[in-house]
């Protein structure tokens, strides 16, 4: 039988999920550990930002196995402060299905990433070379990575950008032949634009120019992403190279207009400009939008597009639970063919990387 | 045989079928187009897919009925051009990315198959109207040249769907499978350079026929019209190149003057006592 117990990011804060967090060097012996004490045949420790998750298959009965690992569990961290709801269990045939919808993204605090899925790999193959699964395991979760693959083939659930950043990466991509050799600037060096000048350089971007009030924050970020620096009052002086511009500056008013930005322009011969503003109050005139070949983005019309996205992707959960349930047939049985009722809330998807660490 | 022509009008009548469910796909690409090419459809495939049976069927028909390859007149080489698109787009739809361009082939598939089927263009001569290398030669590139303003017309219509879409943050523009806007410009800038090229030797070598057939040239209405297109051509392309116009408006140009060319190509043939003896 296979059961799993765990907190996640839907039952626990972050600071108590910290608290049982396991280290990837520590995680052999305590599944040996697990096995020793006679708790579990086979195990495999998920531990990430998000979850930490024991998948174990043991001879005890359901409810005496749970009272063992969450002993276990405390006991391992030195735990002492109160559990009430924190930690969760599940049964078969639950257990399994639980185990395809991490794998696929559906219980992922940013639905539908990816990231898990390598995540999941890494904890089996971790319990796979020192031995700890078996052919209960060993097929679960097999068959876990597979039901993933399909899903994300067939089904639309990893389609679309649902961060800030990457929306601003897939609307270049819309606009620009190749975002190779693109160059980019970023006016005010904030946290927002620091990610989004970051995703658009991890596709391919090729240079980036930094222009902040203050110098020495623009040399830092520049340097950090091996670009270069300029005066603040100097930044249009780059428009006749950039292609995309990240403006998110802290001024009360707006820094480009239309009548700045026309003969700016004359300047590029037909090529596109995306200019991605995602400061409050905003920083570009919406006017300069009207005019040819001039592509304007304020943080609601991004925020918008990856709502949309998530919205779609919801729409999409119906059908990765039913590829889900057909795909755990072989394993469960046609029991119970309902999943478990946790897990889909999504707190607030912009400003959050999907790629980023520790989504899963 | 089962493609014995017992009817004489019996291709066309295949053909006219073919461009009634070209009609069809045309309408329901117009829900494809409001729905933003999100994903690549097989109904419009199938509609393309059967029509091209039918279309096929008329080609084989009008060959086998003259036992050699049908293309003697306009309406043979309408027909034929129409059908090598149909068939192109079709090897291209095999790639599910590439389907969702069979909304932009059908109109262009259905607007050629009525000018194909528009009266007088269908005429059995004693000669056919293309004959002798050069003839061949003029008349193939010329169609080419139309060919490549078609095309030239149809990523200029992608661009500008996408360009509104883009512009006016439309959800649309991210969903659809339509190429980035730059690379969609550039192609429609390449079509017109190439038609324009094809177009320049095709009236090169028509004057040259005419000269050497002493036929006056510029009585015939389909010679200014022709020298009147090249230059369009030719000023859409300077001011693209020379003068830095717009991604947009060199769209809207290359669209409205390939109207112009469709509308007034059949007119012209008609009127013209070279191409229309």
């Amino acid at each position: 039988m296979i059961v799993v117990l765990g907190l996640s990011h839907h039952t626990s804060p972050v600071e108590l999920r910290e608290r049982f967090a396991f280290g990837e060097a520590r995680v052999p012996a305590v599944l040996q550990l697990l096995r020793d004490e006679g708790i579990a045949d086979e195990a495999v420790i998920l531990s990430t930002c998000n979850r930490v998750e024991l998948y174990v298959s043991t001879p005890l009965e359901s409810a005496k196995a749970f009272e063992e690992l969450k002993q276990f569990l405390v006991k391992c961290h030195n735990y002492r402060d109160p559990l009430t709801d924190e930690i969760y269990t599940l049964n078969e045939p639950q257990s399994v299905y639980h185990l395809f919808k991490v794998a696929c993204g559906l219980d992922s605090m940013v639905l539908g990433e990816t990231e898990i899925l390598g995540q999941l790999k890494k904890a089996y193959d971790l319990a796979l070379q020192h031995r700890h699964t078996g052919p209960r395991l060993n097929k679960a979760f097999q068959r876990a990575f597979n039901v993933a693959k399909h899903v994300r083939t067939e089904t639309s659930i990893q389609r679309g950008s649902i961060s800030v950043g990457s929306v601003a990466v897939e609307l270049a991509e819309k606009i620009f032949s190749s975002l190779e050799n693109r160059h980019v600037m970023v006016i005010g060096a904030g946290d927002t634009s620091e990610k989004t000048a970051r995703a658009l350089l991890s596709r391919g971007a090729r240079s980036i120019v930094v222009a902040n009030r203050s110098f020495d924050r623009a040399q830092a970020l520049a340097a950090e992403f091996g670009g270069r620096a300029v005066n603040f009052d100097d930044w249009s002086n780059e428009f006749g190279q950039v292609d995309i511009v990240i403006s998110s500056t802290a001024a009360p008013h707006h820094i480009l207009t239309r009548a700045k930005l026309e003969p700016l322009m004359k300047l590029r011969k037909n090529r596109p400009l995306l200019l991605v503003d995602i400061a409050v109050p905003r920083d570009i005139d919406p006017e300069v939008n009207i005019m040819p070949n001039v592509y304007l983005y304020n943080i609601d019309d991004l925020q918008a597009i990856a709502e949309d996205y998530l919205q779609q992707r919801k729409e999409e959960i119906a059908r990765c639970e039913k590829i889900i349930i057909e795909k755990a047939k072989p394993l469960v049985g046609n029991i119970g063919a309902n999943l478990p009722g946790t897990t889909v809330s999504v707190p607030c998807p912009v400003f959050r990387d999907s790629k980023s660490k520790g989504s899963a | 045989m089962w493609f014995t022509n017992q009817d004489p009008h019996l291709d066309r009548h295949f053909f006219l079928l073919a461009v009634i469910i070209y009609g069809i796909s045309t309408i329901y690409s117009v829900f494809l187009w409001r729905k933003g090419f999100r994903q690549d459809n097989w109904i419009n495939y199938f509609l393309l897919l059967v029509a091209f049976g039918l279309h096929t069927a008329a080609i084989m028909l009008r060959g086998f009925d003259l036992k050699h390859c049908p293309v003697n007149n306009l309406y043979e080489a309408t027909t034929f051009i129409a059908w090598t698109i149909v068939a192109a787009y079709l090897a291209f739809g095999l790639w599910a990315r590439l389907r969702f361009l069979g909304a932009f082939a059908s109109p262009v598939l259905f607007a050629m198959g009525v000018f194909a089927l528009m009266p007088e263009l269908d005429r059995h001569a004693a000669t056919p109207q293309f004959s002798g290398a050069p003839t061949s030669l003029h008349a193939a590139l010329a169609l080419l040249a139309f060919g490549a303003f078609g095309l030239a017309a149809v990523a200029g219509v992608m661009f500008l769907t996408q360009e509104h879409n883009l512009k006016f943050h439309k959800m649309r523009a991210m969903l659809s499978l339509l190429p980035p806007i730059q690379k969609l410009e550039v192609i429609t800038g390449r079509l017109v350079l190439a038609g324009f090229a094809l177009l320049t030797v095709s009236l090169a070598l028509g004057g040259d026929i005419a000269e050497k057939e002493n036929k006056p040239l510029f009585n015939d209405p389909k010679v200014p019209w022709a020298i009147l297109l090249w230059a369009i051509y030719l000023g859409l392309l300077v001011s693209r190149w020379r003068f830095a116009q717009s991604g947009r408006r060199f769209a809207v140009g290359v669209i409205a003057v390939f109207a112009f060319l469709a509308l007034t190509f059949w007119g012209t043939t008609l009127l013209s006592p070279l191409h229309h003896p």
